[in-house]
């Protein structure tokens, strides 16, 4: 899979520069690349000023990744191609396979593919992209970061692309050759990778998967669609696979502890949480300038069974410093008039309490708010308590690789994925 | 799609050591009326057939009878079931206590799998269940009773007796390792399993083969 992912030589069989086709998308994305990239198209000489090949073999240098994004009849002479020019790997961008109901050719042309022993993605997919390479048909090119994501739909992808930083995404498509579980086997070993988010409709085999996710290390957030008979129906329709039974899912998947959640919101806001965060052990402080934040916060907090502990004798000592504020519980309010000086004696007093695991941590905007300052103090914190993980609720200022999100139960949510 | 008969039933129960409320399968009045004689009245009458799937809707269930009411509640049993063909009509001791079910079904993608929930209206209306991919271990079986909001009714709520938990979760186990080595079985419905403070009996088994 390592010359899917890293390849050193590319061919993108079906590049195109029509407006408005799959083959520009991607050879404008390869194109971003310093790799080396070879266009292949015999009905032109040349594809965004680079010239065209008629066929891949007529390339002389060695080609590691074939990406193949042509109609769905020509695919299978392309892959024969493919392999007398041995590739190592192959991108079937087509559609036009399982998906309405054209498994035979999809199975002949992975068995081609196998009987030489050369990896395939897809067919019917997005295509992938890597560190460094933009192997797909996505309309912006993501930033670097710690969130692998595994989609079964490639629209999905582009919705949250440009949410978070990634290591690597994934569209499996039909996963004719190499399978969800594959890519979650090579992701767990990859470097750049801390979490793995998958989107997914159906799983082609439940227990193999149950016994993948068993075995990952790292945190996998899912979550799935076809949950409804409508929404099932349509699934078979999209990616051709059984949805199946919503709730024995869910019941699987917390056997083998992957974190199922229910909006594409929650898979991005705890993929972050989970990838720069540490476990959380114990209850929560909260520090908010807003009171009805604090409550709405402590809110959440008890419906989520999160506990929020009380403020010991030492910590109230250490709050005698918080001059204004008089009323020392946990939610904290620090009041509306709050500047950087008293979120940090809030948050050095409350973190050093010992049951008191991690923060929340609230900047509302009133008139006097300096956000940057609060957030500076915040990443101080990160950094003296590495183990007591900070989410953050600020309405702006710069908080780095602190998860900050817009609305407490946002928050209350992605830290309580921190304790699965 | 057929009922296993209570023969076999019997047989897969003991196998598996699920413990069910004494039952025998009668054609014969005056047979039947000597067992429940036997393990004392009041009885419950329940007709079984490979194609009974609905005893209860059609009159084929009785519970609670009394000595004196034998006679009536068979006759009648028998009338509702006319023209069905019935392996015959299982007298069973009354047992009581909290009603809890447990089941297990074949998923199409995650293969068997167990459920529990409390028995009746809990089931049907609240959808009050938890479940689990087999197999499960004593550790997650216990989780999966706890894991029911009706929990607390088994826990001791308002002064009720505690319910022996331990021996639910041994049924849970054991339906577990049944639905991995008998394949032939598509599913289980045990509803109501009776349980009170010191054990839980199965008291109505349906085995789908």
């Amino acid at each position: 899979m390592k010359n899917i992912f890293n390849p050193n030589s590319i061919a993108l069989i079906g590049a195109s520069e029509e407006k408005n086709t799959v083959g520009l998308g991607i050879s404008q994305n390869l194109l971003k690349s310093d790799k080396k990239v070879f266009f292949i198209n015999p009905n032109r000489k040349s594809v965004l000023g680079i010239d065209c090949y008629n066929k891949i073999n007529d390339v002389e240098e060695s080609i590691d990744l074939a990406i193949i994004a042509v109609p769905a009849k020509v695919v299978k002479n392309v892959v024969l191609d493919c392999v007398s020019k041995k590739v190592k790997g192959v991108i079937i961008i087509s559609g036009g396979f399982r998906e309405i109901g054209n498994q035979k050719e999809e199975e002949e042309i992975r068995d081609i593919l196998r009987e030489n022993d050369i990896k395939m993605i897809g067919p019917n997919c997005l295509g992938i992209i890597s560190e460094d390479i933009n192997a797909s048909f996505s309309y912006t090119t993501p930033q670097r970061g710690p969130v692998a994501f595994l989609s079964q739909s490639g629209a999905i992808i582009n919705s949250v692309i440009d949410r978070i930083g990634f290591s690597k995404i994934v569209s499996y498509g039909n996963e004719a050759d190499l399978e969800l579980v594959d890519f979650l086997e090579y992701l767990d070993k990859d470097k750049e990778t801390k979490v793995i988010a998958v989107y997914l409709e159906g799983i082609k085999d439940g227990r193999r998967f149950m016994d993948v996710a068993r075995k990952i290390k790292k945190p996998i957030v899912l979550i799935k669609a076809g949950r409804s008979q409508i929404g099932s129906v349509a699934a078979g329709t999209h990616t051709g696979t059984l949805a199946g039974n919503y709730d024995v899912f869910v019941s699987a998947m917390r056997q083998v502890g992957v974190i199922v959640v229910d909006s594409i919101e929650e898979l991005i806001d705890s993929s972050k949480a989970l990838a720069y965060l540490p476990k959380l052990k114990d209850g929560i402080g909260i520090i908010t300038n807003g009171g009805g934040l604090g409550v709405l916060a402590a809110d959440y907090c008890f419906q989520y069974g999160i506990d929020l502990p009380h403020l010991n004798k030492e910590t109230l000592t250490k709050l005698k410093e918080l001059k204004g504020v008089s009323n020392k519980i946990n939610p904290l309010d620090i009041i509306g008039d709050a500047m950087p000086q008293r979120y940090q004696i809030a948050m050095e007093a409350l973190l050093s309490q010992k049951n008191i695991g991690g923060l929340i941590v609230i900047s509302a905007p009133q008139t006097m708010t300096d956000h940057n300052g609060n957030a500076k103090i915040v990443i101080e914190m990160r950094k003296k308590y590495p183990s007591k993980p900070i989410v953050c609720c600020f309405h702006s200022g710069d908080l780095k690789d602190v998860p900050n999100y817009s609305d407490v139960l946002r928050a209350v949510r992605s830290i309580k994925k921190l304790y699965e | 799609m057929n009922i296993l008969s209570f023969r076999e039933t019997e047989i897969i129960l003991s196998k598996y050591k699920i413990p069910f409320c004494r039952t025998e399968i009668f054609n014969s009045k005056d047979k039947a009326f000597l067992f429940a004689q036997k393990i004392g009245f009041p009885v419950a009458l329940k007709v079984h057939g490979q194609k009974v799937f609905h005893k209860s809707e059609i009159g084929g269930v009785k519970v609670n009878i009394k000595e004196d009411d034998f006679d009536d509640a068979w006759e009648e049993i028998m009338k509702n079931v006319e023209g069905k063909i019935i392996e015959g009509i299982l007298v069973q001791e009354m047992f009581y206590g909290n009603e809890v079910a447990i089941g297990m079904n074949r998923d199409d993608q995650f293969g068997p799998t167990i459920m529990f929930g409390l028995g009746g209206i809990f089931i049907e209306i609240l959808k009050d269940v938890s479940l689990r991919v087999a197999p499960i271990n004593k550790n997650e079986a216990l989780e999966m009773i706890k894991e029911i909001k009706g929990f607390k009714i088994l826990d001791g709520a308002r002064g009720n007796k505690k319910a022996n938990i331990n021996s639910l979760v041994d049924i849970l186990v054991n339906v577990s390792n049944l639905s991995l080595k008998e394949e032939q079985i598509k599913s289980i419905d045990f509803n109501p399993v009776i349980v009170n403070e010191s054990k839980a009996l199965v008291a109505d088994f349906r085995i789908i083969i």
